[in-house]
């Protein structure tokens, strides 16, 4: 008996050791990439190294503990249009936004120091910051700037294209026509020039983005495509350096000793990856945290706001919701129509329920926060009797049947928005039916312009009007891949135009003419409303502020603990 | 016996097959084009292209299933679209984390499983047997995440005895563990029980009564002897679903492994990382199959003769 | 022989060991003799289906009592909109988060939609996502399993073949895949649920059609000329029926667990509709401030699923010799 117990015992112990050695075997394995990935966990417990310990006994103490629901996918700002926690904190840009307490943001200095913008608005000439050092120790110039943005645009797996659509030569880089970008030329170590094709008054803003991040030239082009994804080799100026990446684990940051701007006053971070959201409430609330993104747990905000009202840190989420009315679709061609839907749904009624107020309902395309921002814009108002009267004009006092299209991969607070809207339209006579898509066609059937009304919202990449009105009604195919289809070529034709008008007093007047068109005059959309970004911070956090920006990111530069 | 492994390793092979056509036809089945909903909004159509063909997904369907497979036989399984790395290293970075938790989990499963059994078959249709069986078939009778959350709440967050999540040290392995086993120790409770209760029956148990053993030297002496062979078969046939439930103990805990690459497949609408995380759960599954079996032919006395 | 056997029964999940050759061979015969004696006399068969009831009830008042919960809550679902107190769908958006309370029973939720209501509705979409798939996939298994064994050889080999590439998969994870390719959504959930359990039935029903069809009654059907398909449905399905019973008891539970997995993972069930496992992942983002929003729609789910496994094995307790060390 004894000894057959034992057998068994002895064959799971090794059932269990043929299972893990098939794991620890597979590091060792000559492959290439898993080569790669062995060389990777080396270097990686190495950095670690260097802050005085094995992988998961590092010595981080003093470090601020962050959490992320999702592990980031790399820290390549040209690979990525969402993760950039990272990229903020290791990278610099050649300019930064800065907000004061009020809200208003201004265009500070960075890497440039100071810049020219000739009289037509096309050259943009760069005075770059001297004896800053990339943390591996090589000279910042003029050249990685030139390599950066050409790499932006040609490396493999590039996302972030956009960005530098304006600059000269970009779109012959592209295609392959051209080896170089003609449209930025190194003028000497530390200035660069860079000309546009046309004139486009955000490009400033734009550059605040942390998609145009510096990189070093010579460290990224040997790192391959493991720039980004090995911390080791993936460096920038900013004031942390990339310590340490187990995926789906935790990420490390480790200050900078050396920065330009003085160095941080954390030692550093571990940013840890919890999907779930009620296990990081708990981690918050056992002290296992620093930081939590009120926003992930959004549901919970009024007990934390309630819990630890001296620990929240708030700042605008500069970023509009919005609900569209398919110009292609039945019956949504008549303005009278769309002006009702406007009206029969209550905004603040939803922003009670799922965000217990905290933000504003908004009245046209640019957000609270952003520049552009119109608070004596014309309102629109609740008025379901008003919605009812217009209804009744427009031929359909019986009201209609139309489709409110849910994506599947959205938030549940944007499914309960709809299950409320479908509530507040039935209540003008309006049948809206809730078709649930799946992710891809959700965006497939948007983007051929054939979707029915969704909600979505669209936060700012960089602080400028032309962000938001230029994305959905710059063009036939901007408004069409948004399922708007909006169609006076006219208006269009002044919203792409305003892009290059160099005053700038001039063109936000432009620009908000253009809000009051589209959105009282035609009722392009119905603007939902903008929303505070909520976190809570551990009591021993001291400074933290939200970055400028539509995204959850956060800067820790400029955060200290105070034990 | 050398002839009874080649055989079952021999008749894995279609089944393996088999697993990488499912896999590969299921997902080619997506509606929409992979490569638009993986990049998002930035991007130029000219650069949706030009990757859609470095992937191959412009090629005819067997062609890329052959390529597939090919590569995978050399442990390749591509290159995830969002992680832009290879898709065995990350699934080789996350697997040890996966096998601690499910061998933990299967040693919670067999104590709870075991023991509530063994009360159960002792006291048969009593209170007891009730209660113990129930306890044992709440753990599969929950779903899953909410298991692992009360458990949370109560042990972590409540009375502090292990972090809430994380899975670096003993302790924070404990919690998860625990409700992987739980979720399995129903059946094996089930199982042992009626074992038990029919081996009793059995003329040797009632010869060792007669020779005055006491009652439950009786059972534990013999009985159990006699029922723990399949309850080990069971746990073997148990990985299938105990990797079922890793996905999601795994994302309550925030373990890195493989249940949440699948996730974070399934959210990025990441294909290759997908296809790989189903087919190297598959192929552990198979494994341990084979295992079982082959461990079970060694161990009984009454296969070995019969072969 | 003895090799043939282990195969069968280790990859059915069950304990071999038990499964010895002349045990199977005894119940086999007396199942044989009580089914001879029930298709001469129709009458006898009632009487041992009322008998085995009886044994039920006596044996095992578990069991009893658990089918007594289900037929209540089958009730419920059926009645909802008599049962319930208010309109599922009823939207109050100054009622939200109501605590338990005299006007809500068990609170309201985050639209402010009475959560009792929700539950007993939610108990028809619930049960239906337990019945439909199971109902489906055990009559593909049933049909292939009966096919597999009467027919043996290629037909056999084929058909077991896909059912090992079935069960080799990890049934979430496979369920997982048919939700990524087709959306979440009710249908779509019976379609993969269907995928992932018929494998299961298939093999059981695969070995016992492979003893019953050596049995004298099949021989003697099979020398007088009788169709093969009459044989398999009229001679063999019959004997597998009890084994099927238990079965589908166990597999309900199992279908409606797998809805809310797959509700966690945001694949399941789409709002507004309200399956339990969706009004569990919802409402435990409100775990510290309003637990009943997801514990009530989990107690509910707790019920049924350990209803149906007690009645299950109080089912195989009486008629199923075959399943018994499953």
């Amino acid at each position: 008996m004894k000894k057959k117990l034992s057998l068994i015992l002895a064959a799971s112990v090794a059932l269990g050791m043929v299972l893990t050695g098939c794991g620890g075997g597979g590091n060792e394995n000559p492959g290439k990439a898993l080569g790669d990935t062995a060389a990777a966990a080396g270097e990686s417990t190495e950095a670690a190294g260097n802050t005085g310990g094995e992988t998961s006994g590092a010595d981080t103490a003093g470090f601020m503990i962050d959490v992320l629901n999702a592990d980031i996918q790399t820290a390549d700002v040209h690979k990525t249009s969402k993760d950039y926690t990272v990229p903020t904190n290791i990278y610099d840009r050649l300019v930064e936004i800065e907000v004061d307490d009020a809200g208003a943001s201004k265009i500070v200095p960075s890497l440039a120091e100071n810049w020219e913008i000739s009289g037509d608005g096309l050259e943009y000439t760069f005075h770059l910051r001297q004896g800053v050092k990339f943390q591996n120790g090589n000279d910042f110039t003029a050249e990685d700037v030139a390599y950066t943005f050409e790499r932006l645009l040609t490396v493999e797996g590039g996302v972030n294209t956009e960005l530098l659509d304006q600059v000269k030569g970009a779109a012959e880089l592209i295609d392959g026509s051209a080896d170089t970008l003609e449209g930025v030329e190194v003028v000497d170590d530390y200035t660069v020039k860079v000309t546009l094709k046309e004139p486009f008054a955000a490009f400033l803003s734009c550059l605040t983005a942390p998609g145009l991040s510096i990189y070093d030239s010579e460290a990224t082009e040997v790192a391959g495509d493991q720039f980004g994804m090995d911390p080791a080799v993936t460096v920038g100026t900013g004031p942390f350096r990339f310590a340490e990446w187990t995926f789906n684990d935790h990420l490390t940051l480790v200050r900078n000793e050396d920065y330009w701007n003085g160095a941080a006053g954390l030692p550093g971070v571990v940013i840890k990856i919890i999907p779930d959201t009620e296990t990081q409430t708990m981690m918050f609330e056992s002290g296992e945290l620093d930081l939590i993104d009120l926003d992930f747990v959004s549901d919970a905000a009024d007990r934390f706001l309630a819990t630890y009202p001296d620990q929240i840190v708030q700042g605008p989420r500069v970023g509009i919701t919005y609900f569209t009315m398919n110009f292609n679709i039945e019956p949504f061609q008549d303005v009278k129509v769309r002006k009702a839907v406007q009206m029969a749904i209550d905004r603040q009624a939803i922003l009670d329920a799922l965000y217990g107020g905290r933000g504003q309902v908004e009245h046209g395309i640019y957000p609270y926060g952003l520049i552009g921002f119109n608070d004596g814009q014309t309102k629109i108002s609740y008025d379901p009797e008003g919605a009812k009267a217009l209804l009744a004009e427009a031929g359909y006092s019986d009201g209609f049947t139309m489709e409110l299209a849910a994506d599947a991969s959205a938030s549940d607070t944007v499914t309960m928005a709809l299950e409320i809207i479908k509530e507040q339209l039935a209540a003008v006579g309006i049948n809206a039916e809730i078709k649930n898509y799946d992710e891809s066609t959700w965006l497939e059937t948007r983007k051929a312009g054939e979707l029915g009304s969704f909600m979505s919202t669209w936060t700012a990449d960089f602080n400028d009007p032309e962000n938001f009105i230029y994305t959905f009604f710059g063009n036939e195919e901007k408004t069409r891949i948004r399922s708007i289809n909006y169609p006076d070529t006219a208006v269009m034709a002044r919203v792409s135009g305003a892009r290059g008008i160099v005053n700038e007093d001039e063109r936000l007047a432009e620009y908000q003419a253009l809000e009051e068109k589209l959105i009282h005059e035609d009722a392009a959309w119905v603007p939902m409303y903008s929303r505070m970004h909520l976190w809570a911070v551990s009591k021993r956090i001291e400074n933290f502020k939200p970055v400028w920006s539509g995204v959850s990111d956060r800067n820790y530069y400029g955060v200290s603990l105070s034990e | 016996m050398l002839n009874r492994v080649a055989k079952r390793i021999i008749i894995s092979i279609p089944v393996l097959f088999g697993v990488m056509l499912a896999i590969f036809i299921m997902l080619r089945l997506v509606p929409g084009d992979p490569v638009t909903t993986m990049l998002g909004e930035h991007v130029n159509p000219a650069v949706i292209e030009k990757i859609s063909r470095e992937m191959g997904l412009d090629q005819p369907l067997y062609i890329q299933f052959f390529k597939y497979v090919a590569n995978a036989l050399r442990g390749d399984f591509g290159t995830s679209y969002r992680l832009n790395r290879n898709v065995t290293g990350i699934i080789l970075e996350a697997f040890p984390n996966t096998v601690k938790l499910s061998l933990l989990a299967a040693a919670v499963a067999w104590l709870i499983g075991i023991v509530s059994g063994i009360v159960a078959a002792i006291r048969q249709n009593k209170i007891l047997d009730r209660l113990f069986m129930g306890g044992a078939l709440i753990g599969v009778s929950m779903p899953v995440f909410m298991t692992a959350l009360v458990l949370q709440y109560g042990f972590a967050f409540k009375l502090k005895w292990f972090p809430v999540s994380g899975f670096d040290s003993v302790q924070a392995m404990v919690l998860p563990a625990i409700v992987l086993g739980w979720n399995s120790a129903g059946s094996i409770a089930r199982m042992t029980r009626s074992n038990l209760v029919e081996v009793m029956q059995n003329d040797f148990i009632r010869t060792a009564r007669a020779k005055g053993l006491r009652e439950h030297g009786v059972i534990i002496g013999h009985a159990l002897k006699n029922a723990m062979l399949p309850v080990i078969t069971m746990m073997a046939l148990q990985l299938s679903s105990m990797l079922s439930g890793a996905v999601l103990t795994e994302s309550v805990f925030g373990v890195p492994g493989i249940g949440r690459l699948a996730v974070n497949a399934i959210e990025n609408r990441d294909m290759p990382l997908l296809q790989g995380t189903v087919i190297f759960t598959t192929i552990l599954v198979i494994l341990g199959n084979l295992i079982a079996d082959l461990l079970y032919n060694v161990l009984d006395p009454r296969i070995r003769e019969g072969a | 022989m003895a090799d043939v056997k282990d195969r069968q029964n280790l990859a059915e999940g069950k304990a071999a060991a038990f499964v010895e050759a002349d045990k199977t061979e005894i119940s086999n015969t007396s199942r044989q003799v009580k089914i001879e004696q029930d298709v001469s006399d129709q009458l006898g068969e009632e009487d041992t289906w009322r008998d085995q009831l009886m044994t039920l009830v006596r044996q095992n008042k578990l069991a009893a009592f658990s089918a007594v919960v289900i037929g209540l809550i089958i009730l419920a679902a059926i009645f909802a909109p008599v049962v319930a107190p208010y309109d599922y769908l009823a939207q109050s958006l100054t009622d939200r988060l109501k605590d338990p309370g005299a006007a809500h029973w068990l609170g309201t939720d985050e639209l402010g939609r009475d959560v009792l209501s929700r539950i007993i509705y939610g108990a028809r979409i619930s049960l239906t996502i337990g019945l439909v798939p199971t109902l489906i996939s055990m009559a593909i298994g049933t049909i292939l399993g009966l096919c597999a064994g009467f027919y043996g050889g290629k037909t056999d080999f084929i058909i077991m073949r896909l059912a090992d590439v079935m069960l080799a998969f990890p049934s979430l994870l496979l369920a997982m895949v048919v939700m990524y390719t087709m959306g979440g959504g009710l249908i779509n959930i019976f379609i993969a649920l269907s995928l992932v359990n018929w494998a299961g039935t298939a093999r059981i029903v695969r070995s016992q059609t492979l003893s019953l069809k050596e049995k004298e009654f099949v021989e003697a059907a099979r020398s007088i000329g009788v169709k093969k398909w009459t044989i398999m449905f009229r001679h063999i399905l019959p004997n597998c029926i009890p084994s099927l019973i238990v079965l589908f008891t166990l597999n309900i539970p199992s279908a409606i667990l797998s809805e809310a997995s797959l509700s966690f993972l945001g694949i399941g069930a789409q709002p507004p509709s309200a399956s339990w496992g969706l009004m569990v992942v919802r409402g435990k983002k409100y775990l510290f401030s309003e637990p009943w929003l997801s514990i009530a729609p989990s107690v509910a789910i707790m019920i049924v699923v350990l209803a149906f496994n007690f009645l299950g094995d109080g089912l195989r307790d009486v008629l199923d010799p075959y399943l018994k060390e499953q």
